[in-house]
């Protein structure tokens, strides 16, 4: 028994010194802190901390759950205005009380954008709604051009996160006009209404947060969030073996063991809500002919590249498809598959005459990519393909010599929408980039499926795109990435199912330690 | 004197022009901001909203004389991905880095020279033998090996230094020794070799047959006349590590100096931060060449004479 409470003790040790402070060793501090314009996987690790949205959800559960947050109730009042109650009470960090007009301001600062960075984000995601109007004191109106089956979904992005209006006016130039340099001074010195206040903030460098005591909910469980950029993967766990960080971020599968062989530390990940993707250029005169592509496609055995990459603890998915999309989730479809004689034979039938397919990546941004490029370059090669790596830091997603290369289609919101839909919508990305071609059956099935409020259409219409995505490919979806984090055993944290990639959740009930 | 300080001068400018215009090209080259730091799924026309934003929609030409035209006048631009003054995201950065210069190159200067003097005198000895395998060592083991190895032994293993940030005297141990390692091989050499040169040489004899003591001789005449290529190696040497062994050794221990900072805007192509991150680095780099210049000419009257 003695012994059981002096390692018990000597466990708990270290951190009672600090039980309430943490230091996180980060791959990557973002170099702003703006929800609205930002949707990278660096910033979308802090933002959840800081801010709120109207209305959340129930991040430990996978299925979407709403939950009331800065608005405590919402229902429609036509099919294409949404009423929404405002909480009372609610504090920014500043100390200013936050009133409808600082909601107003936070959505149309998105929905009517004019700020090109809030533009080019609101244009994907938020294109339905031209406004948000003010009721009275406690309560606004959202309004839709169309019926929006997504309605609780889109409010809770990140982007519509709530800031202050007159703090961020008076950030720069004129204090009653919102001007582009003040959303750019807002990004240095960022306010919100979260339970963690943003106290310092350097770029690309630090931030700290502190516990704000006046926030809404239950109060952090943390005093005080150190995050620190540690880029080198090698010094991060050091970091986090000397004791210098509690959490690390970002551990590639084969450095797992490094932190799991040590009783002080721990490992915890879950596969990413993002998938590394190969994309093929439709209009390469060379690749025009599908069957060419769909052998491209075929060859690929990404079952192997998950088992010899990443531990089989990836997700291959069958569609372009995840189960944190809820009702929308079609794991039955099967679009995509490993077939190497089929392969061959469209290639036989297309009279591929054995000419050189590039396949693009760059050296480092995609854990992983060269070495999935290269097992792909043997696959292809093993049905006859003759592929070739180009490795360069260049994009070249948008040029016209493109053949194939990796890129990643995240989840940015949990609905198909949110991944497939941002990427591969009618006049999206890939379709202005020139490597991907819609026509008006596409549009208007995109459409169906865009806006039905009735999920079994939405749901059939999906699969009607896959389908053109099979018949005519330009994307294979390779797998979703095992993403891992390493900490001391003594916290208690892990990512969230209920949220997109790499949310450092540190609100109540998201972490606790030992101890404290 | 005077015209070989203006040559100096001039020479300098002329330099820091060139490296500004390689540093605009070279950065151009590398591929568009807006692709890399606003991350995927971006449309053709928001791609072209933000490049005009980001004003990067003139041609070559016209952003290479507008940010002549800034950095003449001190105005080096906004970062693209921060959006504030490149002049104070770099600054921000500089005393750190300079901490670490100076920290490397005292440790350096304590642990070269006494040791190039002790090969050139014991040279037939195996003290001598000793001290050129230690030189020879520090060249063949690039700067980033010593930094993880040492990570590996006193932080993995032992534990007992820390590997983040600059935060306390304990934070210099490692980055000090993994950035002076190739500079103390190079200048135990070189002080050894100018050593061996002058106490061969005609006058040493004498102030010997005078009856000085040893120390003297050595210290006094010996080191004093081997100063000359002493102080050339230290110049140039530096100038090196200011301008490259920063960025590895930055970046190994999370130091949060100028070559970080570089690797960071290098990754997402931030042009002005990376422009004015070079440029600066460029001035130190030139500077020390000209103080290395100057202190020759002040170090060996024949230079200085001969060339004005």
């Amino acid at each position: 028994m003695f012994r059981l409470m002096l390692t018990t003790a000597l466990a708990v040790l270290p951190l009672a010194a600090t039980a309430q402070e943490i230091t996180v060793g980060a791959a990557n501090m973002a170099p702003y802190l703006d929800p609205g314009r930002d949707h990278s996987n660096v910033g979308s690790q802090f933002y959840y901390n800081s801010f709120d949205t109207l209305i959340d959800r129930d991040h430990t559960k996978l299925e979407p759950e709403w939950v009331p947050a800065l608005a405590t109730s919402w229902e429609l009042i036509s099919p294409t205005v949404m009423e929404l109650k405002l909480r009372d009470g609610v504090k920014f960090h500043n100390g200013d009380p936050m009133t409808a007009d600082d909601v107003i301001f936070s959505l149309n600062r998105m929905m009517q954008a004019t700020f090109p960075p809030y533009v080019v984000r609101a244009k994907d995601r938020l294109a339905n709604f031209p406004e948000a109007e003010k009721v009275d004191e406690n309560t606004i109106r959202i309004h839709a051009n169309r019926e929006e089956p997504l309605w609780e979904t889109l409010i809770s992005l990140q982007q519509v996160m709530i800031i202050p209006e007159a703090y961020t006016k008076a950030l720069t130039g004129d204090p009653d006009v919102a001007e582009d340099s003040d959303f750019e001074a807002f990004a240095l010195a960022p306010v919100g209404t979260g339970p963690y206040k943003i106290e310092s903030f350097q770029p690309g460098e630090k931030l700290v947060w502190t516990r704000f005591d006046d926030f809404w909910g239950e109060k952090a469980p943390l005093e005080r969030v150190n995050v620190v950029q540690i880029s080198e993967t090698a010094s991060r766990v050091t970091a986090l073996k000397t004791g210098e960080a509690d959490i690390i971020t970002n551990i590639a599968p084969d450095q797992l063991s490094l932190i799991d062989n040590d009783p002080a530390l721990k490992t915890a990940g879950s596969a990413t809500a993002l998938f590394h993707v190969m994309i093929m250029n439709q209009n390469h005169p060379k690749l025009k002919d599908p069957r060419i592509r769909q052998a491209m496609s075929l060859a690929i055995d990404r079952d192997a590249l998950n088992e010899a990459l990443w531990l089989g603890k990836a997700i291959v998915p069958s569609t372009h498809t995840m189960a944190e999309m809820g009702e929308l989730h079609q794991p039955d479809l099967v679009t995509f598959e490993y077939d190497p004689e089929r392969a061959k034979e469209l290639l036989a039938e297309a009279g591929y005459d054995g000419f050189e397919i590039t396949y693009d990546t760059a050296p480092s941004y995609y854990t992983n990519g060269v070495l999935a490029a290269q097992a792909i370059m043997e696959m292809w090669a093993a049905v006859g393909i003759n592929g070739k790596i180009v490795v360069g830091d260049k994009w070249t997603g948008n040029s016209p010599d493109l053949m194939a290369r990796n890129w990643s289609n995240p989840m940015y919101f949990a609905d198909p929408f949110g991944s497939f839909g941002v990427m591969w919508a009618p006049d999206g990305p890939s379709q202005s980039e020139g490597r991907f071609n819609t026509d008006e059956a596409y549009a208007e099935t995109w459409d169906r499926f865009r806006y039905s409020t009735d999920v079994a259409v939405r749901k059939a219409a999906y699969a009607e795109l896959m389908e053109r995505v099979k018949e005519d490919p330009a994307v294979l979806p390779l797998y979703r990435p095992f993403e891992s984090w390493g900490m001391k055993t003594a916290i208690n944290w892990a990512p969230m199912p209920g949220h997109i990639p790499y949310v450092l959740d540190f609100r109540a009930g998201s972490i606790t330690l030992a101890g404290s | 004197m005077i015209p070989y300080l203006i040559r100096v001068a001039v020479k300098s400018v002329v330099t820091l022009f060139a490296i500004a215009t390689i540093t605009f090209i070279a950065t151009r080259l590398s591929g568009n901001p807006i692709d890399t730091f606003l991350g995927d799924g971006l449309t053709e026309e928001g791609r072209a909203e933000l490049i005009r934003y980001f004003q990067l929609d003139g041609s070559l030409w016209q952003q290479y004389l507008a940010f002549m035209r800034g950095a003449v006048s001190g105005e080096f631009g906004l970062s693209f991905v921060d959006r504030r003054p490149v002049t104070e995201v770099v600054s921000d950065r500089l005393w750190a880095s300079g901490q670490l210069l100076l920290a490397s190159v005292a440790f350096t200067l304590l642990v070269a020279i006494p040791l190039g003097i002790l090969g050139a005198i014991y040279r037939k000895s195996w003290i001598g033998s000793a001290v050129m395998m230690v030189a020879f060592a520090g060249y063949a083991v690039p700067s980033f090996i010593l930094a993880i190895v040492m990570v590996l032994v006193f932080s993995y293993w032992l534990n007992w230094l820390p590997v983040v940030g600059n935060g306390s005297f304990a934070h210099f141990i490692m980055p000090t020794i993994a950035m002076s390692g190739v500079l103390i091989a190079a200048l135990t050499r070189f002080t050894r070799n100018a050593m061996l040169d002058v106490l061969g040489q005609d006058f040493i004899r004498t102030a010997r047959a005078k009856g000085l003591g040893e120390a003297r001789v050595v210290l006094r005449h010996g080191l004093g006349n081997a100063g000359v290529t002493v102080i050339s190696v230290i110049g140039l040497q530096v100038a090196g590590l200011a301008a490259a062994g920063s960025v590895v050794v930055e970046s190994i221990f999370s130091w949060p100096g100028i070559g970080q900072l570089l690797v960071n805007a290098a990754l997402v192509r931030d042009y002005p931060v990376l422009q004015f991150g070079v440029i600066t680095v460029a001035v130190a780099v030139v500077a020390i060449n000209a103080l290395t210049d100057v202190s020759y000419a002040l170090a060996d009257p024949r230079i200085r004479l001969a060339r004005s």
